[in-house]
């Protein structure tokens, strides 16, 4: 461990300055240049000092920090491996992103930058915590900025989307902090991983019911099929950046949730319901890339492709084992990529927008020169590796399948979108600024597909944080 | 004592899952805050003890306590207080979404909101104005045949 001087400052920034930020754009009016870009600055120095963890994480291993000065197991403490900072910063960067992307078109809401920084602070907070219930704390933190920013806009309908998100997400968040209550009344503590330490020890039998719930909780978050009912409501009012970090950031709650509780707290209970996990995986891809090809409307179709890709992740997680958790890593970052790119394209008009765009859909469907292909690989690899080979087989072919599925439906969407031009909208040429951001992330999603190494270097080494029950 | 919070944990507990399956949207506020509450309820009886009070100079006799039965256990405390504070302020949210609902529908029932937005959907439609295109009015098809009539 390093001196924790420098370790606490460095876990206390990537969250500090955003949260900072948003304090002070709260009371300011977000809809002046100046106040965003300051947003955007504030956003920025985060993301950097997030990429710093990174490195310091990745050479030296886990960053660590007691905060207040207390002993270790009183205080509340900060922990980063290397699954937290590669979640943490995937996540800064998408929202980031989308800011950015906002700022070019033109903020409407005057607290939109604040609300935004408070996503970015919660969310952050919440991959760097190493304790359960401050990771509750900075989950609804982030969830109640998110249930604002849903009906960003400001239209009545939307108004509806932003009340039914809310309520459904409110209820996954109680039914996940009486997972956490029954934890600490099982352990005796909320440390991570004194919990998963205490946990060996107890029957299984008593455990697996909160397993149970703390997993219901977080298949809700992830909008994972039987329970999805929400999820299209909420994308289809909302505006392009305001789905790009839903979809891109805000989802990886779950994933790093059922990653960090499933595969760090709870493993045995996670292998015990691997087939429940992996059924619910597969209905998920199945189920999303169908009803996303019966779709016409562009965000409603990839608010049911984000069901099926969700599907993916947890796939690899029933998996298990090193090879499934880091494909899970792997396919969550590959997925945020995406959304990201797909989402902001597709509400823009014009030849980059649309090439952008039908980078993403490759990448989604996973073709070779995007990074979507490694994602593909990585789960194929997990479910290839399964034990039983009927069930091994068939996960591949509904990986097929599903990848079959997403490619037509995007091209339905890009055609749509992109191909048939309409008529009497000369006045909406996309903002030069909003163009750029697009096609740089498109060359990114085709950059980091041909130079793969940090990237599956990154969810190795996340996997194996994970098996080692996060001590280093 | 733990019967009797398991009971009044699940009956708070059911009675808001009721009210959240209502239609009235302030009904399914009080829901979503009764649910809270029990999760709280639920918090506190996760470290349900009897014991001294848990103020730090320690009562005389050690960890055990004058009594003998030791403190109680303050954690349960600090996140009771933190929970009940998130829920007051995602009540105060939700009760805001519903007033500007009232505002722009003039009615707070879900299934008569969904009503008034069927039929401004059907009136953004026939208007058929082309800036709107969240509302899938018309297929492809259409389109194209309004472009070779040009």
């Amino acid at each position: 461990m390093t001196a924790s001087g420098t370790s606490g400052l460095l876990l206390a920034l990537p969250f500090g300055i955003p949260w900072v930020f948003a304090a002070v754009l709260a009371l300011l009016d977000g809809r002046k240049r100046w106040v965003g870009l300051l947003a955007a600055a504030g956003l920025g120095a985060g993301f950097l000092s997030l990429v710093w963890l990174t490195f310091v994480v990745l050479r030296d291993g886990n960053v660590e920090i007691t905060e207040g000065g207390w002993p270790e197991n009183v205080g509340i403490t900060l922990r980063a491996d290397a699954l937290s900072v590669a979640f943490a910063t995937i996540c800064a960067g998408v929202i980031l992103v989308s800011l950015l992307f906002e700022l070019s078109l033109g903020v409407r809401w005057r607290t939109f930058p604040a609300l935004v920084l408070l996503v970015a602070a919660g969310l952050t907070g919440l991959f760097l915590t190493g304790d359960a219930f401050n990771f509750y704390v900075f989950f609804e933190i982030s969830m109640t900025a998110s249930f604002v920013l849903v009906g960003y806009r400001e239209e009545d309908y939307q108004v509806r989307a932003a009340f039914i998100f809310a309520v459904v997400n409110l209820l996954g968040s109680v039914v996940f902090l009486i997972g956490i209550a029954a934890l600490y009344s099982v352990t005796g503590s909320l440390d991570m991983r004194v919990i998963a330490e205490r946990m060996v020890s107890l029957e299984p039998s008593s455990v697996i019911a909160i397993a149970a719930v703390i997993f219901a909780a977080f298949f809700l978050k992830l909008g994972l099929f039987p329970f999805h009912f929400w999820l299209p409501a909420v994308y289809v009012g909302s505006h392009a950046p305001v789905a790009a970090i839903l979809s891109g950031a805000l989802a990886n709650i779950g994933a790093y949730g059922l990653l960090r509780f499933g595969g760090g707290i709870l493993p045995r209970e996670l292998e015990f319901g691997s087939a429940v996990v992996m059924v619910i995986g597969a209905a998920s891809i199945i189920y999303g890339s169908l009803q996303a090809v019966s779709r016409r409307d562009a965000s409603e179709v990839l608010a049911y492709s984000a069901i099926g890709q969700a599907g993916y992740i947890i796939l690899a997680l029933g998996v298990g084992g090193s090879v499934g958790y880091a494909a899970a890593v792997l396919y969550a970052v590959v997925n945020s990529l995406n959304k990201v790119v797909l989402f902001l394209a597709a509400g823009l008009r014009g030849p980059a927008a649309g090439a952008a765009f039908a980078v993403g859909a490759f990448s989604v469907a996973g073709v070779p020169p995007a990074v979507g292909f490694l994602g593909k690989v990585a789960v194929f690899k997990a479910s290839a590796a399964v034990d039983t080979l009927l069930a091994s087989v068939t996960l591949v072919a509904i990986i097929f399948v599903g990848s079959a599925l997403s490619f037509l439906y995007l091209f339905q969407v890009y055609q749509r979108r992109f191909m048939a031009p309409k008529q009497g909208d000369p006045g909406k040429t996309s903002p030069a600024m909003a163009r750029f951001l697009v096609v740089t992330l498109a060359a990114l999603v085709l950059v980091v597909g041909l130079w793969p190494e940090p990237l599956l270097l990154l969810s190795e080494a996340a996997a194996t944080a994970l098996s080692s029950g996060g001590s280093s | 004592m733990i019967l009797y919070a398991a009971l009044v944990i699940s009956v708070v507990f059911a009675s808001g899952t009721f009210l959240l399956l209502q239609r009235d949207l302030t009904r399914v506020v009080v829901g979503i805050i009764l649910v809270s509450n029990a999760a709280v309820l639920f918090i506190i009886s996760a470290g349900l003890t009897r014991g001294e009070p848990p103020i730090y100079p320690l009562p005389e006799g050690g960890e055990q306590g004058a009594s003998g039965i030791g403190v109680s256990d303050p954690l349960v405390q600090a996140m009771a207080l933190t929970a009940l504070i998130i829920g007051l302020c995602v009540a105060a949210l939700l009760l805001a979404m519903v007033y500007k609902l009232y505002t722009s529908h003039q009615t707070i029932d879900l299934e008569e909101i969904a009503d008034v937005e069927m039929r401004q959907a059907e009136a953004l439609e026939r208007a058929d104005d082309p800036e709107v295109e969240e509302v899938p009015a018309e297929g492809p098809e259409e389109v194209e045949l309004r472009e070779e009539t040009r």
